[in-house]
């Protein structure tokens, strides 16, 4: 059993919508981080989430849901990102996003994978294995910036950061049935 | 307060959105005559030079960032060009800030002035900002990459003018899509117009106000002497302003440019 068509495109939507928002984020931390190391880093990953989010709405056009469609996460999913947006401390920012919301998006993206048509689906997980390799790279240039900049990389690991990461069910707001009758081929 | 949460501050009478956030090191100050300048090329100018340029491009990035904050509804394709100037920007501030240092420099070891900042997040339209910050301020900076370049060849400092090239190859594709995007949303809606008329507008009276023509800055220098950047034909055409527009700008300049062949005596 795999998913259908309409709860691959209901998961890639989210992903779009959570893609965007942590793109909107970093574009609002910019102005208000006066560390210069950290804003030009936040500068840069908006760009890499922007480019993920429009990955993610090419191919919801694919999976007949439209081009460039968002859909909401679950609310406490959603409440997570409002939290996230709220921090203020460059040092809070900084662990809440690579720590937190990213450490949870790769945990989304390699649930999907797990359980999706490898064949089927090749092309949301051509997308996903991109955008997991681009998440691990934006976490090391995090980690150079913490080295370079010590005092802001000495603040204690966030706590969002060691719960456990949300299920995929828990964050994708399915409107269909998830499952069909698509089997793998043998 | 601006629609987006800044605070505003009066200079000269005009109001500016307040300074972006800047580390304590940094010395923010709101008219050209409280900045640095020397108008050689000895180190000191150099290292001078390339701080108020990297504090410039850092203004870019918060620019860029603040439109998507903003305008959140515009175009998904506009958004998109947004985020990858903002990438640009901020690689253009890393790259300024990684020269200054091995000069000698600093960060803050100059005041800064964030003028482009204080303007274009006052204005409430995207078109107005595009208009502003796009045509306006990085098609000068179009110019002044144009002419930059040369000057620091000339004084042997090749490293620097590459780092300047790369960057003028980035504006020029800021400036074209500011001016792309203008189209559209005015072809979608023309009363766009007016909110890039208000923009200019706005802008015009604000340079007026902070004119400092004839004032002398920190260092001694005569502001208003220095003559302004040669206007880079090729540059601006590359960025898809019109011939006509080209013209008006080396009409308004007094026909200091750096002339394409093909275009010959413009004007």
């Amino acid at each position: 059993m795999t998913f259908t068509v309409r709860a691959r495109a209901d998961a890639i939507a989210t992903f779009r919508f959570i893609s965007v928002s942590l793109m909107e984020t970093l574009a609002r931390w910019v102005p208000t981080t006066p560390e210069l190391e950290v804003k030009v880093l936040f500068g840069r990953h908006l760009w890499e989430l922007a480019q993920h989010a429009d990955a993610f709405g090419r191919r919801t056009a694919e999976l007949r849901l439209g081009p460039q469609v968002s859909r909401d996460p679950a609310p406490g999913f959603l409440a997570f990102l409002t939290t996230l947006r709220a921090t203020t401390e460059t040092a809070g920012r900084i662990a809440k996003f690579y720590d937190g919301a990213l450490s949870r998006l790769e945990s989304l993206y390699r649930d999907y994978l797990t359980r999706t048509d490898g064949l089927l689906d090749e092309p949301s997980v051509r997308i996903l294995e991109r955008a997991l390799s681009d998440l691990t790279r934006l976490r090391h240039e995090a980690a150079e910036v913490r080295r370079e900049r010590p005092e802001i990389g000495t603040v204690e690991r966030s706590p969002d950061g060691t719960e456990p990461s949300p299920s995929l069910d828990a964050v994708v707001q399915f409107r269909s049935e998830q499952v069909g009758a698509e089997s793998s081929p043998a | 307060m601006t629609g987006n949460g800044f605070r505003t501050k009066l200079v000269r009478g005009v109001p500016l959105v307040e300074d972006p956030a800047r580390e304590a090191c940094f010395t923010c100050v709101d008219l050209e005559r409280e900045m640095e300048e020397w108008p050689d090329m000895s180190d000191r100018s150099r290292r001078e030079r390339l701080h108020r340029h990297m504090n410039n491009e850092c203004g870019a990035l918060e620019i860029a960032a603040q439109a998507l904050v903003d305008f959140p509804d515009v175009p998904w394709e506009l958004r998109l060009r947004l985020a990858r100037q903002a990438a640009d920007e901020a690689r253009h501030t890393a790259g300024l800030l990684q020269r200054v240092r091995e000069l000698g420099g600093h960060k803050g070891e100059f005041p800064v002035m964030n003028f482009e900042w204080g303007l274009a997040t006052l204005l409430p339209s995207m078109a107005g900002r595009l208009a502003v910050q796009n045509r306006t301020f990085e098609a000068g900076l179009i110019d002044l990459l144009g002419s930059l370049q040369h000057t620091w060849r000339e004084a042997g400092d090749t490293r620097t003018a590459e780092l300047l090239d790369a960057i003028l190859a980035d504006e020029i594709v800021h400036v074209r899509f500011g001016n792309q995007w203008i189209r559209r949303l005015t072809e979608a809606d023309a009363r766009v117009l007016l909110q890039v008329a208000h923009a200019v507008r706005t802008l015009g009276h604000t340079v007026r106000a902070l004119a400092t023509e004839g004032d002398v800055n920190r260092s001694g220098f005569i502001m208003g002497t220095k003559p302004p950047p040669a206007v880079n034909v090729h540059g601006r055409l590359e960025a898809e302003f019109t011939e006509e527009e080209v013209k008006e700008v080396l009409r308004q300049a007094g026909f200091r440019a750096i002339l394409p062949h093909h275009l010959g005596t413009a004007g």
